[in-house]
C-alpha cells in the first residue's frame, strides 16, 4: 500500500482538473481501483476504465444504437417503464426484453506493466467537481483513526491531526478492513482506519 | 476532609466486623460517594396546606371575586335571557374564584391595551371604524370619470375645504410676514395636491356615491395608516424644493431601475483612502484614492473604487461604482456563509470560517464591515499572510460572492445532499 503513489495521483487529478482534461489515466494497483471506484460513486469522477497505454474511447465515439432502434426503446420504454429496471435472470429472459445490450470492449494488455487506469473527469458551470485532492495519512506520519474520532471530524471539528470537513460536500475516504469507505458511512458502520485522501 | 474520610470509614468497617454478621438487608451506615444522600422520606407531590392558610385564602378569593348577591342576580335576568343567565352562572362556577386569586395576573406587558376594555364594543376613539358596504350607499351608486370643468369645480370646492381646515380663522389679509407668506403658499400648494389627487375630483356622479368613494370605511386597506391630509402635503412639498440632483445618481438609478428610497436604504462605507500620484514632464500630480464597500444588509454586497484630483469627486465615484458592482452573497440561514471559504488575491490570503448562531463576527475591521454591509451575524476569519488592506477587501469579497452551493454540488456530482439542520426535529431548529 503505497501511499507515495497515492500522492502523486492526488497531485494529478489536481492539476489534471486545473488543466480541463476530460479524460486521465493513472497507474494500476488494487488501492487506487478501489479509491478511484469510491470517487466515481461520490460523484467525483465520470467514469473509471482499465486499459493500455492509449484512452479508451470515449462514450459518445463507441458503436451506438441507430435512431430507430433508439426511438423503439423510447416509447417501449414509455409504455411499460418497469422495464428499465433489471429483471431477475431465468432460462426463459436470457435475453433481455428491451434488446441487446452495447458492450463496447477494451483491450487490456497482458503485460500488467503496460495497464492504465483510465479516468474520466467532471466539470459543472466551467468550474471542476473535483478542486482539491490530498493525502491526510502520508508515507512520513501515517495516521489512522477510530469511529469516534471520525464522527468528530465528520461534525467539522478538529481531532487529532485530522482538521474537521468543513467545507461543503468535502469527503474523507477511509481504508478499513471492509473496504475503502467514506468518513460518514465508517462513522455510521462504527468502523476506524487509515484516512488516505480529503477530497472536495 | 477527603482526607478524613478513609480513616472513619476504616473505623466504621472495624466496628461493624467485630460485632455479629448482619443480615444484608440492613443499609449500611457509611457513604460510598461524595454526593449527599437523598432523604429518606419522600416529599409529597403537592404542597400541605394548613386549614387556617385556606381559610385565609378564601376569604381572599371571597372579596376579590365575589359572588353575585340577589339584587345583581335581579338586575342581570333583566338584561339577559334565562338560557344566557343560566350560561352566565355556569361558567362562574366553573371558575373558581381561589384559582382566579392565585394563578391570574394583571397584563404588565407594553402589548396589553392601554385601557380597560372587553372588546365588546367599538369605541370611536380607540378603535377602527367598522366597514360599510355598497348596500349602505343610499341610492344610485353610479360613478363616471369627471370632465375637466367638474373636475376642476370639485378641486376648487375641496381645496377650499381643506385650506379653512388649516386656517379656521380665516385666511389672514393685509400685509403679510415673508414666512406668513410661505407659510400660506405652502399650504394652498399642499390642499391643491390633495384635492387634485382625492377621488372627488376625479370621479362626478351621484353625491352619496362619490363620497362613499373618499371614505375610508368603504376602502379595502385598513385605515391605522394617517390619511393622505398631511403626510402627502409634506411629500409633496419636500419634492417641490429639492431641485438640485446628480446627474451621476440619476444614470445610476436608472442602471439599477431603482427608486431614491431604495438607494437610501445601501449602506455605504469608504474603507481605504490615500493619495497617488502620477509622475508626468510636468511634475507631480496628486490625487486621492477611494475604495468603498456598498451594501443592503440584506446579502448583496459591492466593492467600488474611484480616483480623482478632487477628493469628493473620488469619493462619489467609488460610492456610484460599489453601488454598481453589488452582487448577491449567498448566506446559510441568514447569518453566515455556506462552510468554510478561501481566496487569495495578491499576496493575500484570506480565510472565511463559518460559526454557529450567536457567535458574532470575531474578525477583523475590514472583513467585520464587509460582513456587516452584506447581512451576516456570525463569521470568523483569518488573514494569514500579506494584510494589504486593498487586496484583503477584494479576496474577501471575491470569496462572498464565489461561494459553491450545496445544491450546485449536489448537481455537479449527480449525489442527493440534505441539510441535516432542516431534518432534525422537524426542521425547527432556530
Amino acid at each position: 500500500m503505497s501511499l507515495v503513489n497515492l500522492a502523486h495521483v492526488c497531485s494529478h487529478l489536481q492539476n489534471a482538473s486545473k488543466a480541463r482534461l476530460g479524460v486521465t489515466s493513472i497507474p494500476v494497483s488494487k488501492l487506487h481501483v478501489r479509491l478511484m471506484l469510491q470517487l466515481q460513486k461520490h460523484g467525483f469522477l465520470s467514469s473509471v476504465t482499465l486499459g493500455g497505454p492509449t484512452p479508451p474511447l470515449p462514450f459518445v465515439l463507441q458503436s451506438q444504437s441507430s435512431e430507430e432502434e433508439a426511438a423503439a426503446l423510447a416509447s417501449k420504454l414509455a409504455n411499460e417503464p418497469w422495464l428499465a429496471y433489471p429483471a431477475p435472470e431465468t432460462a426463459s429472459n436470457k435475453k433481455s426484453t428491451l434488446g441487446e445490450e452495447k458492450v463496447y470492449e477494451v483491450q487490456v494488455p497482458a503485460n500488467p506493466a503496460r495497464r492504465r487506469l483510465w479516468l474520466g473527469l467532471k466539470y459543472w458551470n466551467n468550474e471542476p467537481v473535483l478542486n482539491k485532492m490530498e493525502l491526510i495519512s502520508k508515507p512520513t506520519r501515517r495516521i489512522w483513526v477510530g469511529s469516534e474520532e471520525l464522527g468528530v471530524i465528520t461534525r467539522s471539528r478538529r481531532s487529532g491531526y485530522i482538521a474537521g470537513m468543513t467545507r461543503p460536500g468535502e469527503c474523507i475516504f477511509v481504508s478499513t478492513d471492509r473496504g475503502i469507505l467514506e468518513a460518514r458511512e465508517c462513522v455510521e458502520r462504527k468502523l476506524g482506519g487509515q484516512p488516505l485522501a480529503r477530497v472536495y | 476532609m477527603s482526607v478524613c474520610r478513609p480513616a472513619r470509614c476504616l473505623l466504621t468497617r472495624t466496628t461493624t466486623t467485630a460485632a455479629l454478621p448482619k443480615s444484608s438487608t440492613t443499609p449500611s451506615k457509611h457513604h460510598f460517594s461524595t454526593s449527599t444522600p437523598r432523604p429518606a422520606r419522600r416529599r409529597p407531590h403537592y404542597p400541605n396546606i394548613k386549614a387556617s392558610t385556606l381559610k385565609l385564602l378564601n376569604e381572599a378569593a371571597e372579596t376579590a371575586h365575589p359572588k353575585y348577591q340577589e339584587r345583581e342576580l335581579d338586575l342581570l335576568s333583566k338584561k339577559y335571557t334565562p338560557s344566557q343567565l343560566a350560561a352566565i352562572r355556569a361558567a362562574e362556577q366553573t371558575i373558581d374564584a381561589r384559582d382566579l386569586l392565585t394563578q391570574s395576573q394583571r397584563r404588565t406587558d407594553p402589548w396589553r391595551l392601554p385601557y380597560d376594555d372587553d372588546l365588546a364594543e367599538v369605541d370611536p376613539v380607540t378603535d377602527h371604524a367598522d366597514k360599510l358596504s355598497a348596500s349602505d350607499i343610499k341610492g344610485r351608486k353610479d360613478v363616471r370619470a369627471a370632465n375637466e370643468i367638474e373636475s376642476n369645480e370639485a378641486i376648487a370646492k375641496l381645496a377650499t375645504a381643506e385650506l379653512a381646515k388649516l386656517y379656521p380663522d380665516g385666511i389672514p389679509e393685509g400685509q403679510l410676514t415673508f414666512e406668513q407668506q410661505n407659510r400660506l403658499e405652502e399650504a394652498m400648494e399642499a390642499a391643491l395636491t390633495q384635492a387634485a389627487l382625492d377621488p372627488r375630483a376625479v370621479y362626478t356622479g351621484d353625491e352619496d356615491a362619490v363620497r362613499a368613494l373618499a371614505d375610508h370605511r368603504h376602502s379595502v386597506v385598513l385605515p391605522d395608516l394617517p390619511r393622505i391630509e398631511t403626510r402627502m402635503a409634506k411629500a409633496t412639498r419636500r419634492l417641490a424644493n429639492e431641485e438640485q440632483e446628480d446627474p451621476r445618481q440619476k444614470r445610476l438609478l436608472q442602471y439599477l431601475g431603482w427608486d431614491k428610497q431604495k438607494l437610501r436604504d445601501i449602506r455605504v462605507k469608504t474603507l481605504v483612502t490615500h493619495g497617488v500620484t502620477n509622475q508626468t514632464r510636468m511634475g507631480k500630480i496628486r490625487s486621492l484614492y477611494y475604495l468603498t464597500i456598498a451594501g443592503n444588509g440584506e446579502g448583496l454586497l459591492g466593492v467600488g473604487e474611484g480616483k480623482s484630483v478632487e477628493p469628493e469627486e473620488g469619493r462619489v465615484e467609488s460610492v456610484i461604482a460599489a453601488i454598481r458592482n453589488m452582487k448577491p452573497i449567498p448566506r446559510y440561514e441568514n447569518r453566515t456563509i455556506f462552510g468554510d471559504l478561501e481566496r487569495k488575491v495578491g499576496a493575500t490570503k484570506v480565510e472565511l470560517f463559518s460559526r454557529p448562531p450567536g457567535f458574532g463576527l470575531r474578525c477583523q475591521h475590514l472583513i467585520f464591515e464587509m460582513a456587516r454591509a452584506a447581512g451576516l451575524q456570525d463569521l470568523s476569519a483569518r488573514v494569514p499572510r500579506s494584510r494589504n488592506k486593498m487586496n484583503v477587501i477584494k479576496a474577501t469579497w471575491e470569496a462572498l460572492t464565489n461561494q459553491k452551493l450545496p445544491d450546485e454540488i449536489a448537481r455537479a456530482r449527480g449525489v442527493k445532499l440534505v441539510d441535516v439542520r432542516k431534518v432534525y426535529y422537524g426542521g425547527s431548529v432556530h
